[in-house]
């Protein structure tokens, strides 16, 4: 094992051995599973993105409302 | 703990790595060597160490929340309406930050996931897309209004205003410089506790202790007239200021990159908590130093940061209104780090690429490029000439409270998503109090709605002041 290996290695016994497995970078790389939406849930985000559209609306009325 | 590897590994980085192990892992490794070290140590010492240690995203998103735009609207909140009901108001605001911002610290700790990245992967682009567009609005919005507040701040100093977004970019790049989370989160710390430096301002203004004590207790005065829609937009944009959603994404993904952990939780809480007082306490000074303006019924509607400092000079003297013009300098360029930040960390976790501050250059162009493009562009606009830039000052806050409903509830079901969360998903008091927050944003919201549709409505509810 030449000094390089040697030095890598000791990296990646520290890295390995100080983080969780989830915490280094490779580990992130596995995807996390889709949940399904239940109906109720997907009622309130409906209901809460008709909200923030309509009331950005109202933002930009009260803007020109403002500038005129 | 003694057996971890020395210090000295560090001096061949990721060209010795093997393919496993990346540059940003072995950096958050010795941060986190350090915490392991302080936590295997006994009595006072290695307790204060590691809250030393382990304090930061908490401290920041907050201190970084008391940004050019939410501090303006404090100062507008004292300068209209003195000192009263808006005092106990400014802390029960922070306390609903960090009822919020908690959630976050378990998401990211629990699940070592960014929340842009739980989002999509939970619940698919459809719904992910839907919360991304609410943050780069929000923040492409927030950013401007920071840039302006730093363009106000020191114009009070004659800084010409090209030259005050070069200062604010100039000192957005040397954080980064190290290319290391650590010490970009130390300097972007010092830089946050200027934020304090209100206290002293107010001082100087010789504040009603008595009026101011009484407040806490009573809630009065009433902002005059009632319930107006001036009061409500004031309330609405005081809401804004100290919750937003830069600040959801902001922390569970600052939580992530320093790399806290299960254990870490506790520390994170109270970083949050000590976070949202010294928030609090520069919040409420912002409000005592704009005070006087009330008393002497003077107009402070269109004040973009400065004017307040000019208006003050004849009470706080020249060195006061420096302090402050300093420091809404100060809150625009703190808020512009942080919230570039959050846009680049989000932007990452959507791509899937590489996205931390423990990056070399090289290896985290998209996430560096995205960062500093974000400040350029809103810093950029902010010098074209007849821009209107006190509606954007106006409007921010709004907007952030108005897009606070959905980010909360997608917050809602990840922290109490078993699959993700194991044994850290929210106990019930922790769901009543966040769905009492969403409900008291919601309705905030919709006032402002009525406000403006039908404003006549107000005056027939009686509310306060009559």
């Amino acid at each position: 094992m030449n000094l390089e290996e040697g030095t890598a290695t000791a990296q990646e016994d520290f890295v390995t051995r100080v983080l969780e497995h989830d915490q280094l970078s490779q580990g992130k790389k596995r995807p996390v599973p889709r949940r399904h939406l239940r109906g109720i849930e997907l009622l309130v985000l409906w209901s809460l993105r008709i909200y923030v559209l309509f009331m950005i609306a109202v933002v930009v009325y009260q803007v020109m409302q403002s500038m005129r | 703990m003694s057996d971890l590897v020395p210090d000295t590994i560090r001096q061949k980085p990721s060209a010795a790595s093997g393919p496993q192990i990346t540059h940003e892992d072995i950096d958050r490794a010795h941060d986190r060597q350090r915490v392991l070290l302080a936590r295997a140590g006994r009595g006072l010492f290695s307790r204060t160490r590691l809250l030393w240690l382990l304090i930061g995203p908490g401290i920041l998103v907050m201190l970084g929340e008391n940004d050019g735009p939410s501090m303006v609207s404090y100062a507008a909140t004292g300068a209209r309406f003195g000192v009263g009901f808006f005092a106990p108001f400014f802390v029960l605001t922070f306390v609903m930050a960090i009822v919020v911002q908690e959630m976050t610290v378990r998401l990211g700790a629990a699940t070592h996931r960014g929340h842009a990245e739980l989002i999509f992967a939970r619940f698919g682009p459809f719904w992910g897309w839907f919360a991304m567009l609410d943050l780069v609005l929000g923040n492409f919005l927030t950013l401007i209004a920071e840039f302006i507040a730093v363009r106000a701040g020191l114009g009070f100093f004659g800084v010409p205003p090209w030259l005050a977004v070069m200062i604010a970019m100039l000192i957005l790049i040397l954080a980064l410089i190290t290319h290391r989370y650590w010490t970009w989160e130390r300097i972007t710390l010092a830089a946050a506790l200027f934020n304090l430096v209100f206290i002293p301002v107010a001082l100087f203004t010789h504040p009603d202790w008595h009026a101011f004590g009484k407040a806490f207790v009573t809630w009065h005065p009433f902002p005059k007239g009632g319930l107006t829609k001036d009061t409500v937009v004031v309330i609405l944009s005081d809401i804004g200021a100290t919750v937003t959603p830069w600040m959801l994404f902001f922390q569970q993904s600052a939580t992530v990159d320093k790399g806290l952990t299960r254990k870490d939780i506790g520390f994170g809480r109270l970083d949050t908590v000590l976070g949202a007082a010294l928030a609090t306490l520069a919040a409420l000074a912002m409000m005592l130093c704009t005070a006087p303006l009330f008393s002497h019924q003077m107009s402070a509607e269109n004040f973009q940061g400065a004017e307040f400092a000019q208006a003050l000079q004849p009470i706080i003297g020249r060195f006061g209104a420096a302090l402050f013009a300093l420091g809404i300098a100060e809150a625009g360029i703190v808020a512009s780090i942080t919230i570039s930040i959050s846009s680049a960390y989000a932007f990452g976790e959507v791509a899937q690429r590489p996205h931390s501050l423990n990056l070399p250059m090289k290896q985290g162009k998209s996430f560096y490029t995205v960062l500093l493009l974000c400040a350029a562009a809103a810093g950029a606009l902010v010098l074209v000439p007849g821009l209107p830039l006190v509606s954007v000052i106006l409007i921010v806050n709004v907007i952030a409270v108005l897009a606070m409903p959905p980010a909360l509830v997608f917050l809602y079901m990840l922290v109490n998503d078993r699959e993700i969360m194991g044994d850290l998903v929210s106990p019930r008091w922790a769901n009543v109090l966040a769905t009492a927050v969403v409900i008291l944003l919601t309705a905030a919201g919709v006032l402002f709605g009525v406000s403006v549709i039908a404003p006549n409505i107000l005056t027939h509810l009686h509310f306060g002041g009559g």
